[in-house]
C-alpha cells in the first residue's frame, strides 16, 4: 500500500518534478537558453512550488545542459524526490482514495489536498498562467524542440505544425524529460520515435500500466486526458485547440502534465482510434483486431463496463465517448489486471504499438501483435523496451519507487538512453509501476470493456472500413447512425470472433438493413441517461472544458453544462453528441465510481507518461480532429489519412471563393480550423451523408496525392475538380455566410442565377432585400467560379445598387471585384465604374497616392468619357474646394455620381460655409447660400427664386442652424447670414443617423423588425 | 565565342572558386564583390559563365575540397544564377541567386565582424536590378511579376540581420534605400513606414554615422513621401538635406531630387531661377513657374494638361495643381498694383466684375459666382488679406500686406 501511495505520489512528483526540472534548468541556464524564456513565465511561479516541495536538489543536479544528462539525473533525486513522496502520501491516506484525492488535485478540481505538493492550486495556477502568457513561455522551448516538433509535423500534416509542432514538443520537454530527450536525442526518428518511446515507457513502466494509460490518453485524448477530470481538460483542451490553434499545443502539453503523461501517451494512440470511431468503421475494426489475448480481455471489460450505447458508439460515431470511457474503463482494468497480466501487458503494448505505428502511416502495418511495430519505427528501440518490460514487471513485484518510473519509460523509449534507462529503471521503476497498478486495481471494477475495443481499433482491415463507411452513408440522421453503428459494431464483434474479419470481402459485403433507430436510441438513451445525473460531472466538464480554461465545475453545473456542450458540439458533429452522452454516461459511471480511484491511476500514469507528453500534443490534436471531423478512416495508415484529410479538407473547404481566405485562416488557426473547416464543409451536406462521404472520401484522393499534405500548397490543388455544380432551382435564395463547402443542391446554375438577377431588378423591395439577394447570388457565381458577362452584369448591378443606398461597404466589395473582372477583359460599364472608383477614391479616402495612381492609370480614352470627365472636374473641385464648382457639377452629375457625391455633400457644405463666415462681411444672403450650395433645385437668376426655391431656401436656414450659423433679417426681412457671428460658433453636428457600427443599413430598427418576424 | 577547351573550362571555375574562398579566407572585400557583381559585366565573369556552361558539373568540383564545399550552398546556386543569366534566362537566374543570397547571408550572420558588407551591399543591389530584369521577362511572357516583391522580403530579411546593435548596423540604410528603391517601383510605399521608423527611432546609432550616400538617398525617398502626404515644410528639409550633402558632380542626382524639391519649394512660395531649370533640364516646370509669377492662370493649366502624365507619375500632379491658388493671387495682386496705379485712394476696393474680366481675358471661362468663390477661397486660406462684400460684390483688401508672402510656409489648408 505505502507503495502504491507512494508510486501516486511519486507519480505526481514526477510530474511536477519534471516541469521544475524544466524550470529550474531554464533558472540555472544550464539548459539551452531557448527554454529561459519558458520558465520566467508564468508558469515558472506554480512549478517552481513543486519543485521546493519535491526536489529542490535535483534541480541544481538537473541543470545539465543536455536532456540526457537530466534523466540520468533525474531519476536519482526523483528517488529522493519518491522517499519524500512516499512520506507524504503515507500522511495523506491509504492508496487509492490518497490518489485519488491527488488526482483531483491535479485535475484542478479544489478538492485536491495536497499530498503531492504540487496540489490542484499548483495546476490551476499552472492552467491560469498557461493561458493568459502561454506564447511568452511556451514559444522559446518550441524553437528549442524543433527537432521533435519538425517530424511531427508531418504526420499530423497540420498546416499550423510549426506552433503545433513546439507546443507538442514543449509538452513532451516539459512534462516528460524522457520524452523529450528521446525528441532530442533522435530527431531523425521523429514521430515513429515518440511513438515508439511512447510504447517502451509505457511497456516498461507499466506492463500492466500500459493498459490504463492507453485508457488515460484516449480519455485524455477524446475528451482531454487524464481519467474522468483530465477529460474535462481535455476538451477545454480541444477547445483552445479550435479557437485558438497556437495555444492548443500549449494547452495539451498542460494536460498532458496535470493528467500525468501516461495520458498523453495514451492519448495519441486513443487519439489515432477516436478519428476512426468518429468516422466509424475504422474505429471498431481497430477494436477487433488487436490480440486475442488482449482483446479478449478488452472485450469482456467493454461489455460489463461500457454502456450499450457505448459500444455501439465506440464502434461507430461515438469514437470520443467510447474513446473516454475506454480510458476511463480500460484504467480500472489496468489496475486489476496489472499483477495477473504483466505479460499480457506488454503485448498489449505491442498492440498500441502497432496503433501508433498504423497511424504514423510509416507504419502501415498496424495490427502488429508484438514489439514490430516499435521495432519499425526505431530498430534500436526494440531491445530497451524488451528490456524495461522486464523490469517493470519485476518493478511491479517490487513496487519500489514510482518517480524513476516515468524517467525510465523515457529512457527506453530513446534509443540512446538505454543505458541511463536501464540504470534508471533498475533503480526506481519497479515501484512505480506497482503502485500505479494499485489506483487501477480501484477502477477495475467499473470496467475494461471501452479500452479494449480502442486496442483493437486499428487491427480491421481496410475493406471492413469501407463497408462501414458505406453503411454509415446510408443514415439519415444521427440516431439512424447510432443504430447503425450498434448493428455495425454487432458484425464486426461478430466477424472478429469467428475469425472472419479478414476473411470476408467486406466489400461486396452487402450492407445491412437499417435498424429501427427508435429501439436503438432507447437502448442508446436509456443506460446513459439513468447514469447521467450523477455522472454528468465528468462530460459536463468536459464541454466547459472545452470553452472555459479551467476545468472546474460544479455539479449543479454539470447538467447546464452537458446541455450546453451538446449545443456547442453539434455544429461539427452531430454523432458527438448522441456518443457524447452515451459517454457521459459511462464517464459518470467510471467517475461515479472512481472519480477520486481514476485520478489516482492516472496520476501515476502521468508520471510515467512524462515520456508521452510529447506524443500527446499530437495524439491530443489528432484525435481533436478526428473527433471533430468524425472521421471514419482509421486504419493502419491512420495518420497518414489524417494528414490527407486535412489537406483534403483544406482543399475541399477552400471553394475558390474563399480560397485564399481559408488558406490564411488555416494558417492561423492551425489544423484544428482546417479540420472544422472540413467538417463545416461537410457539414452543409448533412442532408445527405451519403453526399459528405462521397465528397470526404474524394478529398481524401486529393489530399493523398499529396504525400505530405498540409504543406503543400493549396495552389496544388486541382480546383476545377472541386468547383461545386449547383442544381437548385430555387430563383429566390437567401445570403447566407458559407462556413463550409457549399452544398450542389443549394446553389442555382447560372440560367437560374440570371432569372434571379433579373427578378432583383425588376423587384419592388427594399434595398436590405435586394442586397441579400444579390449577395447570394454572388455567392452561387462565386463557388461555382463562373466569371463571365453575367458575373459582371451581377456586380455592376450590386455596386449600382450600393451606391444608391449609400452602402459603400458593399459598394466598395463589388468595386474590387469588378476591377478585377474587368482587367480579366471581360466586357461592362468599367468607364462607369472607373468614375465611380474616382470618385470614391477622392471624396472617400484621403488617399493622395491612391488618387495619383488611380488618375494615372486612366487612359486617354476613359479621360473622354463623359463621367469620368465629370468625375475628374469634381476631383479638381474638391481639392481646390470650390463649392460653387462643386455643386454644379452635383447637379449635373452623370449616372450615380450623384449618389457618390451626396455622400460629401455636407462635408462640402460645412467647408463652404466656414469659408464663407471667414471671408464674407458683414453678411451672406442664405438665399446665396442655397442656391450656391446646392439647395435650391435650380439655379436661379440673381434676382428672384420662385416658390419652388422657397423650399430649397427653408432648408438651407435648418441647415445653417443645425450648423451653428447665426442668422439674422435684414431691412426688406431676408435671412442673412452674419459671417463674423458665424464664424466661431461653425460646428459639424453629429449625423442624426449614424450607427456605432458604421452601417446605416443595420439600424437596430431594422434590424428588430427583421428579427421579430421570426418565431423565436 | 572562341572555341573553349575543357581544360579552360575548368581552370576557370576552380580560379574562381579559388579566389572566392580566398577572399573570404582573407576577408578581403574588394575580390569577393568582383565575383559577386553579375551587372558589372566583368570578363572573367563573362568567361566564367561560358566556363560553366561548357563544364556541367561544377557540383564536383566545389564537393571536391573542403575549402570550396563549406560555400557550396552560397556558390552553387551562385553558379547556376550566372549561367542562366549568361544565356538570357533571368527568371531562373533571379531564382538561383535569391537562394545564393539567402546562403550568403546566412554566413554573414555567423562572421562577427562586418567586414563582408561591401560585398552584402554588391548582393543587395545585384538581387534588386535582376529581379527588376526578371520581372520584365515575366510581365513579357504574360506572368505576373512578383520577383522583385521577393527580392523585397529577402531585403527586409537582410535588413534585420543589419538592424541591430554593431558594426553591421551601418549597412542598414544600404538596405533600406535598396528597399524604398524596390516600394517606389512597385507602388507599396505604405511598407516604408516600418523600415523608417526602424531607422529614426534607434537612439543607438546616430542617423550622421551612416555613410554619406546612403544618407543622401535616404532622404531623398523620405523626402518624396513628404511630397505624397502634401506634407511640404518636412519634404522640403529632407529634399534640400539631400540636394545640400549629394555629390555635386552627379547632375542626374541633382536632378533627381530637383525634381521634387522645385514642386515643393514652388508649394511654400520659393520659386527658382530659370537658369537651374534650364541646367537640369527640368524644363516642364518653366511654364509653371512663369505662370506664377505672372499669375497666369491659363498658362499653368496649360503647363499642367502638357506634362499631365509625367507629373502624375512623378506623383507632382497634386501639389503642382494647388499653386492654382497662388496664381489667382498672384493675378489679383497685379489688379491691385494696376489699380493702384490708377487711383490709389481705392486700389483696396476690388470689384469682383474686373477680376471676372481678366480672367476672361485669360480665356478662363469663369462667371460671377465662381469668382467670388475663388475669392472667397483666398481670403480664407489667407493669401489675400481683406473680407468680400456680397452685396456690392467688392473685395475690401486690408490697407497693410494685402498679399502676403509665403515665405516658405505653406497654404493654409
Amino acid at each position: 500500500m505505502m507503495n502504491q501511495g507512494g508510486n501516486p505520489q511519486n507519480l505526481a512528483s514526477v510530474d511536477p518534478n519534471v516541469v521544475e526540472n524544466r524550470y529550474i534548468i531554464d533558472a540555472s541556464q544550464s539548459q539551452t537558453s531557448s527554454y529561459l524564456p519558458s520558465t520566467t513565465g508564468s508558469g515558472a511561479v506554480p512549478w517552481n512550488t513543486h519543485g521546493v516541495d519535491n526536489r529542490s536538489a535535483e534541480n541544481g543536479n538537473i541543470s545539465n545542459s543536455t536532456y540526457y544528462h537530466e534523466q540520468h539525473n533525474e531519476p536519482l533525486i526523483r528517488n529522493v524526490q519518491d522517499g519524500q513522496n512516499a512520506t507524504s502520501l503515507a500522511n495523506s491516506s491509504s492508496l487509492g482514495a490518497t490518489n485519488a484525492s491527488d488526482y483531483n488535485g491535479y485535475t484542478s478540481y479544489p478538492n485536491a489536498s495536497d499530498p503531492y505538493g504540487y496540489g490542484s492550486t499548483g495546476y490551476q495556477g499552472y492552467y491560469s498562467s498557461y493561458q493568459q502568457p502561454p506564447n511568452h513561455s511556451y514559444p522559446q522551448p518550441v524553437g528549442a524542440y524543433q527537432n521533435t516538433g519538425a517530424p511531427y509535423q508531418p504526420n499530423s500534416s497540420f498546416q499550423n505544425t510549426g506552433s503545433y509542432a513546439g507546443p507538442a514538443s514543449y509538452s513532451s520537454t516539459y512534462y516528460n524529460h524522457s520524452d523529450y530527450q528521446t525528441a532530442g536525442g533522435y530527431p531523425s526518428s521523429g514521430y515513429s520515435n515518440q511513438t515508439t518511446t511512447w510504447n517502451e515507457g509505457n511497456y516498461t513502466n507499466y506492463t500492466s500500466h500500459q493498459y490504463p494509460n492507453y485508457a488515460a490518453d484516449t480519455s485524455a485524448s477524446y475528451s482531454s486526458g487524464p481519467s474522468g477530470t483530465s477529460a474535462a481538460t481535455s476538451v477545454q483542451y480541444q477547445q483552445h485547440y479550435k479557437q485558438w490553434a497556437d495555444y492548443y499545443g500549449q494547452n495539451q502539453t498542460e494536460v498532458s502534465c496535470a493528467p500525468g503523461t501516461e495520458n498523453l501517451s495514451v492519448a495519441n494512440t486513443s487519439n489515432q482510434v477516436c478519428p476512426v470511431p468518429g468516422v466509424t468503421s475504422g474505429y471498431p475494426t481497430a477494436n477487433s483486431q488487436p490480440l486475442p489475448t488482449y482483446t479478449s480481455t478488452w472485450q469482456q471489460d467493454s461489455s460489463s463496463s461500457q454502456m450499450p450505447s457505448v459500444q455501439p458508439t465506440a464502434t461507430v460515431n461515438g469514437s470520443h465517448d467510447s474513446y473516454w470511457n475506454h480510458g476511463a474503463q480500460s484504467f480500472q482494468n489496468h489496475h486489476v489486471i496489472p499483477v495477473q497480466q504483466n505479460f499480457q501487458k506488454p503485448l498489449d503494448s505491442n498492440t498500441y504499438d502497432n496503433f501508433q505505428d498504423q497511424n504514423k502511416v510509416a507504419c502501415p502495418q498496424g495490427p502488429k501483435s508484438l514489439y514490430p511495430p516499435a521495432q519499425q519505427i526505431p530498430p534500436s528501440y526494440q531491445p530497451p523496451p524488451m528490456q524495461t518490460s522486464p523490469l517493470l514487471d519485476n518493478r511491479r513485484v517490487s513496487k519500489v519507487q514510482i518517480p524513476t518510473n516515468p524517467r525510465i519509460a523515457s529512457n527506453l523509449s530513446l534509443g540512446l538512453a538505454k543505458a541511463e534507462k536501464d540504470n534508471s529503471t533498475a533503480v526506481a521503476a519497479k515501484p512505480a509501476y506497482i503502485s500505479v497498478a494499485l489506483p487501477k486495481t480501484n477502477e477495475q471494477v467499473i470496467s475494461h470493456d471501452t479500452a479494449d475495443s480502442v486496442l483493437k481499433s486499428g487491427m480491421f482491415p481496410k475493406s471492413l472500413r469501407g463497408y462501414v463507411e458505406r453503411a454509415l452513408a446510408r443514415c439519415k440522421d444521427d440516431t439512424e447512425k447510432t443504430a447503425c453503428q450498434a448493428v455495425l459494431k454487432e458484425i464486426i464483434t461478430k466477424a472478429n470472433d469467428d475469425g472472419t474479419v479478414w476473411k470476408r470481402d467486406w466489400d461486396t459485403e452487402p450492407v445491412f438493413l437499417l435498424p429501427n433507430t427508435d429501439l436503438v436510441n432507447k437502448d442508446l438513451q436509456s443506460t446513459p441517461l439513468s447514469s447521467l445525473p450523477k455522472y454528468k460531472r465528468s462530460p459536463s466538464r468536459r464541454t466547459k472544458s472545452r470553452w472555459e480554461p479551467l476545468p472546474e465545475e460544479k455539479l449543479t453545473d454539470k447538467l447546464a453544462s452537458a446541455s450546453n456542450n451538446t449545443v456547442k458540439f453539434s455544429g461539427w458533429m452531430h454523432s458527438n453528441e448522441k456518443d457524447r452522452k452515451p459517454i457521459s454516461g459511462n464517464m459518470s459511471k467510471e467517475n461515479g465510481l472512481s472519480n477520486v480511484k481514476f485520478n489516482p491511476p492516472e496520476h501515476k500514469s502521468g508520471g510515467k507518461n512524462f515520456q508521452l507528453p510529447i506524443k500527446r500534443p499530437r495524439l491530443a490534436a489528432n484525435t481533436f480532429n478526428t473527433a471533430e471531423n468524425g472521421d471514419a478512416s482509421s486504419d493502419s495508415d491512420k495518420e497518414q489519412n489524417i494528414t490527407a484529410y486535412y489537406s483534403g479538407a483544406i482543399a475541399l473547404a477552400n471553394t475558390p471563393e474563399e480560397k485564399m481566405r481559408r488558406e490564411n485562416r488555416s494558417k492561423r488557426f492551425e489544423k484544428a480550423s482546417g479540420n472544422r473547416a472540413d467538417f463545416n464543409h461537410f457539414k452543409p451536406k448533412n442532408a445527405g451523408i451519403g453526399n459528405l462521404y462521397v465528397r470526404r472520401a474524394s478529398a481524401l484522393l486529393i489530399s493523398k496525392n499529396f504525400e505530405d499534405g498540409g504543406s503543400r500548397a493549396v495552389e496544388d490543388i486541382d480546383w476545377d475538380a472541386l468547383t461545386v455544380k449547383g442544381t437548385c432551382q430555387e430563383i429566390e435564395k437567401r445570403y447566407l455566410r458559407l462556413t463550409s463547402a457549399p452544398d450542389p443542391s443549394t446553389v442555382r446554375p447560372e440560367e437560374v442565377l440570371e432569372k434571379a438577377l433579373l427578378m432583383v431588378q425588376n423587384s419592388e423591395k427594399n434595398y436590405l432585400y435586394k442586397c441579400d439577394q444579390l449577395k447570394s447570388i454572388r455567392q452561387d457565381l462565386t463557388v461555382q467560379r463562373i466569371r463571365n458577362h453575367l458575373t459582371v452584369k451581377v456586380y455592376e448591378t450590386h455596386a449600382r445598387l450600393a451606391i444608391e443606398n449609400g452602402d459603400l461597404f458593399e459598394y466598395n466589395q463589388c468595386q474590387s471585384q469588378l476591377k478585377i473582372l474587368y482587367t480579366e477583359g471581360i466586357e461592362g460599364c468599367h468607364l462607369e465604374f472607373a468614375a465611380y472608383n474616382q470618385l470614391c477614391v477622392i471624396l472617400h479616402s484621403n488617399n493622395k497616392r491612391e488618387l495619383l495612381s488611380s488618375m494615372s492609370r486612366l487612359s486617354n480614352k476613359a479621360k473622354e468619357d463623359k463621367a469620368v470627365k465629370h468625375a475628374l472636374a469634381v476631383r479638381a473641385a474638391v481639392t481646390s474646394g470650390n463649392y460653387v464648382l462643386f455643386f454644379r457639377l452635383y447637379k449635373t452629375a452623370p449616372n450615380l455620381n450623384t449618389c457618390l457625391m451626396d455622400l460629401y455633400v455636407e462635408k462640402m457644405r460645412f467647408k463652404a460655409v466656414t469659408c464663407m463666415a471667414r471671408s464674407y462681411r458683414p453678411t451672406v444672403p442664405v438665399s446665396y447660400i442655397a442656391q450656391v450650395l446646392g439647395f435650391t433645385s435650380v439655379t436661379p437668376t440673381i434676382e428672384g427664386y420662385d416658390e419652388k426655391d422657397s423650399d430649397g431656401l427653408e432648408e438651407c436656414s435648418e441647415w445653417l442652424k443645425a450648423h451653428g450659423a447665426s442668422l439674422v433679417p435684414d431691412n426688406s426681412g431676408e435671412m442673412q447670414l452674419d459671417a463674423k457671428a458665424s464664424s466661431s460658433t461653425l460646428f459639424m453636428p453629429e449625423p442624426e443617423d449614424a450607427v456605432s457600427h458604421g452601417d446605416t443599413s443595420l439600424a437596430v430598427n431594422d434590424f428588430l423588425t427583421r428579427t421579430s418576424t421570426q418565431p423565436s | 565565342m572562341a572555341y573553349l577547351s575543357m581544360g579552360e573550362a575548368h581552370r576557370r571555375i576552380t580560379d574562381y572558386l579559388n579566389r572566392f574562398s580566398d577572399a573570404v579566407f582573407s576577408q578581403d572585400v574588394s575580390s569577393l564583390k568582383q565575383l559577386l557583381s553579375f551587372s558589372s559585366n566583368s570578363p572573367f565573369l563573362i568567361s566564367l559563365a561560358d566556363a560553366l556552361n561548357l563544364f556541367q558539373d561544377a557540383n564536383r568540383l566545389i564537393k571536391q575540397s573542403d575549402k570550396y564545399s563549406q560555400f557550396g550552398d552560397i556558390i552553387l546556386p551562385l553558379f547556376r544564377s550566372l549561367q542562366n543569366y549568361r544565356t538570357g534566362n533571368l527568371v531562373e537566374s533571379y531564382q538561383a541567386f535569391e537562394k545564393s543570397a539567402n546562403a550568403f547571408i546566412q554566413e554573414f550572420r555567423n562572421w562577427e565582424s562586418a567586414w563582408a558588407l561591401e560585398a552584402l551591399y554588391v548582393l543587395a543591389y545585384e538581387i534588386r536590378v535582376l529581379a527588376e530584369r526578371a520581372d520584365r521577362e515575366l510581365a513579357s511572357t504574360g506572368k505576373s511579376p512578383e520577383k522583385l516583391k521577393a527580392a523585397g522580403s529577402y531585403l527586409m530579411k537582410v535588413f534585420g540581420v543589419l538592424a541591430g546593435k554593431g558594426a553591421k548596423r551601418v549597412g542598414a540604410l544600404y538596405v533600406t534605400c535598396q528597399l524604398f528603391k524596390i516600394y517606389f517601383k512597385l507602388g507599396t510605399v505604405h511598407l516604408c513606414r516600418s523600415v523608417i521608423r526602424s531607422i529614426e527611432t534607434a537612439r543607438i546609432f546616430d542617423f550622421e554615422e551612416f555613410p554619406k550616400r546612403d544618407k543622401v538617398t535616404y532622404m531623398y525617398y523620405t523626402g518624396r513621401l513628404e511630397v505624397f502626404n502634401e506634407n511640404f515644410p518636412a519634404a522640403d528639409q529632407k529634399l534640400s538635406y539631400s540636394l545640400m550633402h549629394c555629390n555635386p558632380q552627379n547632375g542626374a542626382n541633382i536632378r533627381m531630387i530637383l525634381k521634387y524639391l522645385i514642386p515643393v519649394k514652388l508649394s511654400i512660395g520659393i520659386l527658382p531661377k530659370d537658369s537651374i531649370l534650364v541646367k537640369f533640364d527640368l524644363v516642364e516646370y518653366s511654364n509653371i513657374v512663369q505662370a506664377l509669377r505672372r499669375g497666369d492662370l491659363r498658362l499653368l493649366r496649360q503647363a499642367l494638361q502638357d506634362h499631365e502624365d509625367q507629373f502624375l507619375r512623378s506623383g507632382v500632379y497634386l501639389v503642382l495643381e494647388k499653386l492654382e491658388l497662388q496664381v489667382y493671387q498672384r493675378l489679383l495682386k497685379k489688379i491691385y498694383i494696376i489699380q493702384k496705379q490708377k487711383d490709389p485712394s481705392k486700389a483696396h476696393q476690388m470689384k469682383l466684375e474686373v477680376i471676372v474680366k481678366a480672367l476672361k481675358w485669360l480665356e478662363m471661362d469663369m462667371d460671377v459666382d465662381e469668382v467670388e468663390c475663388i475669392v472667397a477661397i483666398l481670403i480664407y486660406k489667407n493669401l489675400v488679406k481683406g473680407y468680400f462684400a456680397h452685396k456690392s460684390k467688392v473685395v475690401v483688401l486690408s490697407k497693410q500686406d494685402p498679399f502676403p508672402k509665403l515665405n516658405g510656409k505653406p497654404v493654409n489648408s
